[in-house]
């Protein structure tokens, strides 16, 4: 009945709609007496006062720019890391074990050695980000070099490449799309630190912050709109990574059985 | 040879290192580079750099080139880790947050699959279920924790409700990818040799998207423990987290790095875990190549 | 030819400039201390209220006022304060980076770091005789101490509220072991008992805002109780800083010396309490905590018997207790020399109440 009834681009709203209703409706009816349950004209004033103030700003770019330094550290490191594991046999078989054995480390168990490692200020935070951004980098680096397709080398061997040539002309373009998802999980696991930092390292501002003050102080809305924030920053950076990679990858055209 | 990538805006299975790498045509083109150096065994090269990290690491600390408050001698940690071992202390708490994560991962698993499966299988399903779940899906686990505290406070409740989260996210969007990625032709072909609905989902679309599946369930678990581990830190009273912070506290760095090592150690053996078994579910497709 | 004596004559002369030049130059820089431009300070608290700040000490009274500040800014050295959430323990993160030259710790996470062989020094007491409290939610049916068997209560493990919870809990016959402790912070224990999730609180006189809004009720009080059970609190130094700069060090104290003193004096008592009450825990409550004793006695910055007695019980419990490794002598550590001496210039030796190393009060 309601597949005939909603056409199809407004279903995607049906849901979301029935929440606000309801919550809009818990609130004004007063089914629960909980103070947790504020209503989401408050959420909305918050809203309004931290975008006016300037707060959510200046806690973002606090935010973002730990994320985006560790982030480029560690992607840079786990690119050349991971094309030296791909690159050299032997470096694999002496570095490949130790490191899969380190990856295996649940990225919050860094922090406790991080944290006495380099005390407090920005470095502890730009190191675990780094890590959480080095170890997806690495892994997908490597696999897309060691999947180029054999045919492809036999052209280059055909056509007299010699290393450089092959590299770049046939390894590394082979190897892009791996490469890039990579570099997308990089970013996807480094904003996911960045928040995770905030919480367990000694911090000035952040997103993440704002969120455990309101937390601590039972402001309800003050969490929800950090909630809505975040999601809205990890959207973005996902979009903007698709866009870059689709840009980047746009050569390959419309490939369909193989990646 | 070819692994299924899926990429996701928001959870990319991360590819199992199988040992077809290995016979890969850039691995077989690296071939003669290997042949210009000694033939040792792989399991005997794998030893030199860890061993040169031990032994800097000891030197390091016995010189004091690093206070021992922040490198404590390997010694210690050694013996530290056989204190909590014979004193059960370390097994209590691994077996807590072991039980957590099966837990959490379970609930997880089991949404994951059926929302998953029903957002591939019923597009009307997904017209209203999946915009949702994308918006949901945006905000990394730990942005929900502190609306979580709220919610649900911080007892077992939290954990296990974070732990699903984790692992249902990926869960569900590579399954619901892995039933949509079934290529047109096998559908041709069941359509063709008649088969009913049911023949239909078991014989042809679920082996077909079960490679992706299976991806997902492993970067769930990953995600999983990882979430584990964060939210014991955060607010625990036992369990292989709140090891970690007990040591942080005392500053007994010995004691943080040997739960570290549990951690690690764990996380390893999961992954293990669910290779052999991947090993064992999907062995027969890779046959077929 | 004439380029090369013009060459040995330049050469000559670049010689005779250098050499002059440092002759002036480097007197003036061993007069000066070479190392401190700033002096950076951590506090074991974290800095809350408008303007930030914390309180419960004379060192929060003269961060409040800005005398250190004031005190250096003639020489252009400038004072950085570091506040930490995580308390004593962070505080320890931090020093051991050399991050930091002086901290305001408590007695416990300063023991840890000294046997684990950060080098330090004690060389003021500052905020002495803090009471503990222990919270529960208001329809508990715990009664006693004792009650707390095999409840899920919240502790800030590794600051000086572990070692007064330890004694504690030992003279009601339990131990560490016999409870399921959390280690959570001071926000954090406060929203768990208003939220229930934990049975009981150990923790400080911030218990009391919960038990206003009817959301707790006070199980303990130290107040009532021992002064064993209280948590004691100084400013240390790091050894490298006060060899580099002794004199920077002398002056900190003396400040220190004269805020404790104005802070001791009963005209001032109102003004105190309520620049403490800016960091976000009322005035009425500040009333209560310190109700019924002279300023003097908490605001006391001298190292007397009892205090030091306290800190030799304290080296020996973390260690028997296994929060430390390692055991030393106290008598070392604190390094009295610079309180002496503020005492001497300030004519204070005789303004602060001695006390033995049995609680009682000298001459009692």
């Amino acid at each position: 009945m309601a597949t005939t009834f909603v056409p199809k681009p407004l279903r995607g709203f049906v849901i979301p709609v029935l929440i606000v209703v309801t919550w809009w409706a818990a609130v004004r009816f007063g089914w629960s007496t909980s103070p947790l349950l504020i209503a989401p004209g408050k959420v909305w004033q918050t809203a309004v006062e931290q975008v006016a103030s300037g707060h959510v700003f200046s806690a973002l770019a606090a935010s973002l720019r730990r994320d985006l330094i560790g982030f480029a550290i560690g992607a840079f490191g786990g690119l050349v890391f991971g094309a030296a594991l791909g690159a050299s046999r032997l470096f694999e078989k002496l570095a490949g074990p130790s490191f899969h054995t380190l990856k295996q480390i649940s990225l919050f168990a860094w922090i406790p050695l991080l944290s006495v490692w380099f005390g407090l200020g920005d470095a502890a935070k730009v190191a675990f980000l780094s890590l959480a951004a080095f170890f997806p980098v690495v892994l997908n680096t490597f696999e897309g070099i060691r999947s180029v397709p054999a045919d492809l080398l036999e052209v280059a061997r055909v056509l007299k490449f010699n290393r450089v040539q092959t590299w770049a002309k046939v390894i590394l373009p082979a190897a892009s799309p791996s490469i890039f998802a990579g570099i997308h999980l990089g970013l996807i696991y480094a904003w996911l630190a960045t928040l995770g930092a905030e919480y367990l390292l000694v911090s000035g501002e952040g997103i993440g912050n704002t969120m455990i003050d309101g937390r601590e102080h039972f402001l309800m809305d003050l969490v929800l709109f950090g909630v809505i924030v975040v999601g809205l920053v990890g959207f973005s950076l996902n979009w903007i990574a698709s866009r870059i990679e689709a840009r980047a990858l746009a050569w390959r055209g419309r490939s369909v059985a193989q990646f | 040879m070819k692994r299924d990538l899926l990429i996701t805006a928001d959870g990319i299975a991360p590819p199992s290192l199988a040992p077809q790498l290995h016979a890969s045509p850039v691995g077989a083109a690296l071939k003669t580079q290997a042949t210009r150096w000694p033939r040792l065994p792989d399991w005997l090269l794998a030893w030199p750099l860890p061993l040169a990290v031990l032994a800097v690491w000891t030197l390091a600390a016995h010189f004091e080139w690093v206070a021992p408050q922040v490198l404590p001698a390997p010694e210690a940690v050694a013996l530290t880790f056989k204190e909590s071992l014979l004193s059960g202390e370390l097994w209590a708490n691994l077996q807590i947050s072991l039980l957590r994560v099966l837990a959490g991962f379970s609930v997880g698993l089991v949404g994951g699959l059926a929302l998953g499966v029903a957002m591939g299988l019923s597009p009307t399903f997904k017209d209203y279920v999946y915009p949702t779940f994308k918006a949901f899906a945006q905000v990394p686990v730990l942005g929900w924790l502190p609306l979580l505290m709220l919610l649900v406070g911080i007892d077992e409740a939290l954990k296990i409700i974070l732990i699903s989260k984790a692992a249902l996210v990926p869960i569900t969007l590579n399954t619901y990818k892995g039933i949509q990625g079934v290529p047109t032709r096998y559908i041709e072909v069941a359509r063709v040799l008649e088969f009913t609905r049911w023949q239909m989902l078991s014989k042809v679309v679920f082996p077909a998207a079960l490679a992706p599946i299976w991806n997902g369930v492993r970067y769930g678990l990953t995600h999983a423990w990882l979430a584990l581990v964060v939210v014991e830190l955060l607010a625990s009273s036992e369990g292989l987290g709140y090891m970690i912070v007990y040591g942080r506290q005392l500053f007994q760095l010995d004691v943080v790095l040997a739960a570290v090592v549990v951690v690690g150690a764990v996380g390893y053996a999961l992954d293990k875990l669910l290779a052999l078994a991947e090993r064992r579910l999907l062995g027969w497709r890779k046959e077929a190549f | 030819m004439s380029e090369r004596h013009l060459t040995r004559r330049r050469a000559l002369q670049l010689l005779t400039a250098g050499a002059t030049g440092s002759a002036v130059g480097l007197p003036a820089l061993a007069a000066a201390d070479p190392a401190a431009r700033t002096i950076r300070i951590g506090v074991a608290q974290p800095a809350i209220g408008s303007p930030p700040g914390f309180g419960g000490s004379s060192i929060a009274i003269a961060h409040a006022k800005g005398w250190f500040e004031d005190e250096f800014k003639a020489d252009g050295i400038q004072v950085e304060w570091f506040f930490f959430k995580g308390a004593g323990p962070a505080v320890n993160e931090a020093l051991t980076n050399n991050q930091l030259d002086f901290t305001v710790q408590g007695d416990l996470p300063a023991i840890i770091a000294k046997s684990a062989g950060l080098k330090t020094r004690l060389v003021v007491a500052n905020g002495v005789r803090s009471n503990i409290y222990i919270g529960v939610p208001p329809d508990s049916p715990l009664k006693t101490v004792a009650d707390l068997r095999g409840k899920r209560v919240s502790l800030f493990r590794g600051t000086n509220m572990h070692l007064p919870a330890l004694r504690l809990l030992e003279a009601h016959g339990l131990t560490e072991k016999d409870l399921k402790i959390l280690n959570l912070d001071t926000a954090g224990y406060l929203t768990a008992l208003s939220t229930k999730d934990i049975d009981a609180a150990i923790g400080s006189m911030d218990i009391l805002r919960l038990r206003d809004k009817g959301q707790v009720r006070v199980l303990y009080s130290s107040k009532n109780d021992s002064p064993i059970f209280t948590r004691q609190g100084h400013v240390l130094v790091t050894d490298r800083f006060a060899e580099a700069n002794p004199q920077l060090v002398q002056r900190v104290v003396n400040v220190a010396v004269r805020t404790a003193k104005w802070s001791s004096d009963e005209a001032n008592r109102e003004e105190v309490l309520r620049l403490w009450a800016r960091a976000g825990t009322p005035f009425e409550h500040w009333k209560e905590d310190y109700a019924g004793e002279p300023l003097r006695v908490r605001l006391n910055p001298n190292f007397d018997p009892f205090l030091v007695g306290r800190y030799k019980d304290a080296i020996e419990q973390a260690q028997r207790f296994k929060l430390s490794r390692a055991k030393f002598d106290a008598a070392p550590w604190i390094d009295t020399r610079y309180l002496q001496a503020a005492l001497r210039e300030q004519k204070l030796e005789n303004f602060w109440p001695v006390y033995q190393a049995n609680g009682k009060i000298l001459g009692a």
